[in-house]
């Protein structure tokens, strides 16, 4: 199944009103930022302790 | 540099980390909230929820779709973790662990039913019979079911200065949530189920946090809390999710048009966030106590406003902002405290 234009239209509607520009993608952007940290750092913490 | 200098900075070290870790898990919890809420609207998600709300009413569609999103979540999470332990190296330590189930791995199997089914069922029967400002309010008093409970069962010390940050964020915490809640409140519509399940969410992750304080005295928290998934993950996909289909409801169905690329790709960030997220929960127990860990992690309620501001574009009331600088300040009590009161964690 593919997603159906009432659920883009859904899904889209979120981030309208958003602060950030191309917020409808951005936010997985952050996320695998923010992954990346805290791997680095269990990293770090696993050879430190 | 002598011993007693040498122990005190090691100390430091690792209660900073604590701390770091605990913020980490304040941060995943609050971005979560993006994919979980988004999912929702997704294929086929909405028509699961339109589907069974025809005949059996929105709070049962609620539930009954929650379960089948839970369910998947913990999948993802799975999967989360595994990249996770791969990273770290741990695989083999993961599988050394789950032969050891007497002394260790019962543990986070244990921990698995009061966080799983217990605590997020309860939270969504919260959300669907009351609202979720109301669910939100009453997750936040888990770390006084956790600490009292780490208190009482292994002597975990909490002391009178961590007591007062763990209070105000709380306080905090029921700010920011206080305008939706006192309106759910008010609506006359208040369902006494609704009230169980905010029991249910805040007993769930308080007991969970104190058990896993317990098995996390011999093993590791990157494997703990993967094998804790594994058996939520045996509770979703072994146990409910088959049981709904016997009474009647699409389970499967509805599990099979799941595996669409875009909702998959926004369930495996929700996997990544609420995985990573709760490692960073259970790293956290080891070096500065339940209490504090979940102290910390109940910063969450405010950066789930920092992010749903920045991305949704929801500007937040008077209140919240109240209620935010309460977190900060309860943050600030515990984070200052003498190091030398963290030196050891179990009452003698």
């Amino acid at each position: 199944m593919v997603q159906t234009a009432a659920a883009m239209e859904a899904y889209n509607a979120y981030w309208v009103n958003s602060v950030i520009p191309g917020a409808n993608t951005m936010w997985m952007v952050l996320i695998l930022i923010l992954a990346v940290i805290a791997l680095w750092q269990a990293r770090t913490f696993v050879s430190k302790f | 540099m002598d011993l007693k200098a040498l122990k005190a900075q090691e100390s430091k070290r690792k209660i900073s980390k604590g701390y770091m870790w605990a913020l980490f898990c304040a941060v995943f919890w609050g971005i979560w909230y993006l994919p979980g809420t988004v999912v929702w609207v997704l294929n086929p998600f909405d028509e699961m929820y339109s589907a069974i709300a025809e005949t059996g009413g929105d709070g049962t569609a609620l539930i009954i779709t929650a379960v089948l999103i839970t369910a998947f979540n913990a999948l993802t999470v799975m999967l989360a973790l595994m990249l996770w332990n791969g990273v770290l190296g741990k695989y083999g330590e993961l599988g050394r662990t789950l032969k050891e189930f007497h002394p260790c791995s019962k543990w986070f199997f244990l921990a698995s039913i009061f966080g799983g089914p217990m605590a997020i069922l309860g939270s969504f029967i919260a959300m669907g019979f009351i609202g979720g400002a109301f669910a939100a309010v009453a997750a936040l008093l888990y770390p006084v079911v956790g600490s009292v409970l780490a208190y009482y069962w292994y002597g975990e010390k909490i002391s009178r200065r961590a007591a007062i940050g763990i209070g105000v964020i709380i306080v905090g915490g029921v700010t920011i949530f206080g305008g939706g809640l006192l309106t759910e409140l008010s609506s006359g519509n208040v369902q006494w189920i609704g009230y169980l399940g905010g029991l249910m969410a805040a007993a769930g992750w308080g007991i969970e946090g104190a058990i896993a304080g317990k098995g996390l005295d011999i093993s590791e928290p990157d494997v703990g809390l993967t094998l804790r998934f594994l058996g939520e993950n045996i509770i979703w996909w072994i146990i409910i999710v088959p049981i709904l289909a016997i009474v009647g409801y699409p389970m499967y169905s509805f599990a099979l048009q799941a595996f669409e690329p875009f909702t998959m790709l926004v369930l495996i960030f929700a996997g990544i966030t609420f995985g990573f997220c709760y490692v960073c929960w259970y790293k956290s127990f080891p070096l500065i106590g339940v209490g504090r860990g979940q102290g910390i992690g109940n910063l969450y309620g405010l950066f789930a406003i920092i992010f749903i501001f920045l991305f949704f574009g929801d500007v937040p009331q008077w209140t919240i902002l109240v209620g935010g600088t309460l977190c900060v300040i309860g943050s600030f009590v515990m984070f200052t405290e003498e190091t030398s009161a963290l030196e050891t964690l179990r009452g003698e």
